[in-house]
């Protein structure tokens, strides 16, 4: 099927890069002109026709087609064998309990965190050690990157316009990581959230910035788990007291403590469950008394329940670190996986 | 040689509601505000009812807030206020 795109001349590399950036189609960075040559490699290999519908965008009941995506992941740098994570990571921001519109275009300046799990993570050479949270791998950096340029793009989420962020965060430009899974006993996040271990799979979570803590004094798993807790406390004082889905990322050092003393991510979750909460009067400790009003007594939980918790394996192998990344603004949108190129619970066709 | 690059956009328009008739005067006239529910909307809505009732001769203010102040207004709020003459909410924080 041929494709439907507006086409360009353009004399060279150079040139492109100039009319993608003089139309407002970049983040900053330079692009991979996408070609009809190179567009139809990414809808070929995901087996998907260019006039797929993926899904329209509730708000502004903008169409969004799997060329266009697939365009936009050219852009970003993706080989044919990434667009199917691209094209899952979009079908599960446009559920509707993700509240695509509102978290892309909310003052509070949240990314896309894209986590990926199973096999699919080797076939592509995702990590999930070394650097997780930064440049980690090719594979990671050009996901995330397409995720946003598909934002920008097709839905029209540029900074001023659809995006109101106040200030945004570097996840803005890739947020993407695998999960160690090779390097951990704990289960994957796609088990723990109800998928099939053999399935691999895409969580998408609209998340603030990394917040990083360090314990390396310690080998207790309560204690290290605290510090995680306390870090998840200071963001509901800091930013935001909702409960909503936070992800834990416990790189090797700190995970093989808590792995040792039998601890799996069920029990930590149950942990952090308890522990990452705060009273509404302690507002008034770091600035923000006009708010407490007489429920200064009134205690809230980060996680509405255990299973909000995102716990993943990921990080390099030395260091006492570890990250809490905190929800855009609690529940209003909420993380989803889905499983990629499969259908799980699914019957045979009618 | 010449590159054939793709336009990575949305080409096809979304499509738009059309704007209602404009008000000629606000005298005598309901106005309805759509609040996101933030902090900073109960001053500032309340001030605005002011003016609209003293300086303008609106007859009736309704304020309704959004159940979800990052989500567009409830069914609700929308059927509700086709019996308003005029609405005021946008974008704001």
């Amino acid at each position: 099927m041929p494709l439907a795109a507006k086409t360009y001349p353009v004399p060279d590399i150079a040139a492109a890069q100039e009319l993608y950036h003089a139309n407002g189609w970049t983040d900053g960075l330079p692009i991979v002109p996408p070609t009809e040559h190179a567009v139809a490699a990414c809808l070929n290999w995901a087996m998907t026709p260019p006039d797929q519908l993926l899904g329209i965008e509730p708000v502004r009941a903008v169409p969004i087609t799997a060329e266009k995506l697939a365009i936009n992941a050219v852009m970003a740098g993706c080989l044919p064998m990434h667009f199917p994570v691209v094209v899952t990571a979009v079908t599960a921001m446009l559920q509707p309990e993700f509240l695509l519109h509102g978290a892309t275009s909310s003052t509070g300046g949240c990314a896309v965190l894209i986590v990926l799990n199973g096999p699919i993570r080797r076939e592509l050479g995702a990590a999930g050690t070394f650097n997780a949270l930064g440049n980690a791998d090719r594979a990671t950096a050009v996901i995330g990157r397409a995720i946003r340029l598909a934002l920008i793009n097709i839905l029209e989420v540029r900074p001023g316009g659809i995006d109101r962020s106040t200030l945004g965060h570097p996840g803005k430009f890739s947020y993407c990581i695998a999960e160690d899974e090779e390097d951990t006993t704990w289960n994957p996040l796609h088990v723990q959230r109800g998928l099939p271990p053999e399935v691999s799979a895409v969580t998408v979570l609209a998340a603030g910035a990394p917040r990083q803590i360090m314990n390396e004094w310690t080998t207790d798993p309560e204690e290290i788990l605290e510090t995680f807790a306390a870090e998840m406390r200071a963001n509901m004082r800091h930013y935001s007291i909702w409960a909503g889905n936070y992800a834990l990322i416990i790189p090797k050092q700190l995970r093989e403590h808590l792995q040792a003393a039998g601890w799996s991510k069920t029990d930590i979750a149950t942990f952090i469950h308890v522990r990452a909460r705060v009273r509404r009067g302690e507002w008034a400790e770091v600035g923000k008394r006009a708010v407490v009003r007489d429920q200064a007594d009134t205690e809230y939980a980060a996680l509405e329940s255990p299973d909000r918790l995102l716990i993943v394996a990921a990080g390099g192998p030395a260091g006492g670190f570890g990250a809490v990344i905190p929800p855009w603004l609690g529940n209003k949108s909420i993380a989803v996986t889905l499983p990629i190129g499969a259908c799980v619970d699914c019957g045979p066709p009618a | 040689m010449v590159l054939r690059v793709l336009d990575p956009s949305n080409e096809t328009t979304p499509p738009l509601g059309v704007l209602a008739p404009r008000v000629a005067s606000l005298a005598g006239a309901t106005v309805g505000f759509i609040s996101n529910g933030k902090e900073g909307t109960h001053g500032f809505f309340a001030h605005l009812d002011r003016m609209l009732r003293e300086e303008f001769g609106v007859a009736e203010v309704i304020r309704r807030t959004k159940s979800n102040y990052s989500a567009p207004a409830d069914a609700h709020i929308v059927d509700e206020l086709r019996r308003w003459q005029a609405v005021v909410t946008g974008i704001g924080d």
